[in-house]
């Protein structure tokens, strides 16, 4: 590794250090792996270390800041995700292990885009935005329009994600139900979010396509069907949106098979909610 | 680039090299050879240690980043010649079979021990969630934490 390392103060200071060949430093868990690995080689590195601000957990009524500096482990000791945001509490638990969690970030796992971020699921669940700043300004973006593909996202050069904004949803019943080949430190082998209320169901599942992905038909049936639900027909159209590879962790035909036991499981769980559910 | 650190209580300031981890500079520059290299990806706990109160794998820290922090290492935890009490339940209940990931899941248990007086069995184990062994199969190291959990609050009753 040969890299220089900055540590910027100040938002003005870190974009001046942005370039083609910088990568942004937040927890490290993912970057310094990949820099070993030599899959990236930046000749800058930018370390959030100093930067001030960015640090909080901010309840703006309806919705939730969380900047770009928090770590999981801050996310899970904090009351107000606890207690408006518990499918996001479900999903952090399950990502890698107390040091994983005491270094890397929320906004971190979003920008790695990866098919298999556990924290993605409950972004997409919670229509969470992200705001992205650079020289020139700020924009928002829709996390869904925001990941391109497996580690893709819209981020141009130049620019930096400040912070992610989400949906209280203290409302809906959730559940987070990850697969992997053992309990801890594992990257799942296919994982499903969901928020679920007698109206209205949200999915997501997550390593089963080249992004996390939202069963957009089956989720619409769910609304629609009212007293005429049926579970078969749930499941057909949410398998649409399934196309599992094989890879390192599991076969494609594994997958599909725990995905579409996990989706029934949800519903299973959700229709005993309040008694044991197996 | 110089930093500032604190380092088993002792604050240095030092011009460092940039482009290394944390653990490479403790192993290869200050000889503190406690702090164990398993797999370089932090996924098996050897390199442990505490960075202002919280357990992290050194080897995904890069070092510039512990400027201003405070750093425990496994060479920090005996005082005067005398083990610390984790390190002491870990060797009356047999908890070492190879001894490698053992500074790792001492540093995870201080980590946990250090904010819990009382910890539970899930959290014990959840303690050390990202610290592999393949000798033991864990229940000799779960046993040891309960132990030195026990003789912390003896020691401060």
């Amino acid at each position: 590794m040969s890299f220089r390392v900055f540590m910027p103060t100040s938002e003005e200071e870190l974009q001046r250090l942005l370039s083609e060949r910088s990568c942004i430093l937040a927890g490290g868990t993912d970057l310094l792996v990949k820099m070993r690995l030599k899959r990236v080689h930046p000749d800058r590195v930018i370390s959030l270390r100093h930067l001030e601000g960015f640090d909080t957990i901010e309840d703006l009524g309806d919705s939730l800041r969380v900047g770009c500096k928090v770590t999981m482990s801050e996310l899970l000791n904090s009351d107000a995700i606890i207690k408006h945001s518990k499918i996001l509490e479900m999903a952090l638990r399950e990502i890698g292990s107390p040091q994983i969690r005491n270094r890397a970030t929320l906004v971190g796992n979003v920008v790695n885009a990866s098919p298999a971020g556990d924290s993605i699921v409950p972004m997409l669940l919670s229509n969470a935005s992200l705001s992205i700043g650079s020289a020139a300004g700020e924009r928002v973006e829709r996390i869904d329009d925001f990941i391109k593909g497996p580690g893709l996202t819209s981020l141009a050069n130049g620019e930096f994600v400040k912070s992610i904004t989400f949906e209280k949803t203290g409302d809906f019943f959730p559940q987070f139900h990850k697969v992997g080949q053992r309990n801890a430190m594992a990257i799942a082998v296919a994982s499903v979010g969901s928020l679920i209320s007698e109206s209205e169901i949200r999915m997501a599942f997550g390593s089963v396509a080249p992004v996390v992905v939202v069963p957009v038909e089956a989720c619409k049936y769910y609304s629609r069907s009212g007293e005429s639900f049926d579970e078969d027909r749930f499941v057909e159209l949410a398998m649409k949106s399934v196309t599992p590879i094989d890879d390192v962790r599991a076969s494609s035909w594994y997958r599909t098979t725990v995905i579409k036991n996990l989706i029934l499981r949800t519903l299973k769980v959700w229709r005993k909610r309040g008694y044991d559910a197996d | 680039m110089k930093i500032t650190f604190t380092l088993n209580d002792e604050t240095l300031t030092m011009d460092i090299k940039e482009d290394i981890r944390l653990l490479d500079f403790l192993r290869d520059e200050l000889g503190l050879t406690g702090t164990k290299e398993g797999c370089g990806e932090g996924e098996c706990g050897a390199c442990t240690v505490i960075i202002d109160g919280k357990a992290v794998n050194s080897c995904l820290v890069l070092l510039p980043e512990i400027d201003g922090s405070e750093i425990t290492t496994i060479e920090g935890l005996s005082k005067n010649g005398e083990l610390d009490p984790i390190q002491k339940a870990f060797i009356d209940e047999g908890a070492v079979q190879c001894g490698f990931c053992t500074p790792g899941m001492i540093m995870s248990t201080k980590a946990l021990l250090d904010r819990k007086v009382y910890p539970s069995d899930e959290e014990i184990m959840e303690a050390i969630e990202g610290n592999l062994c393949r000798c033991t199969g864990y229940y000799k190291i779960i046993q040891a934490m309960r132990t030195a959990a026990e003789n912390l609050r003896k020691a401060n009753e």
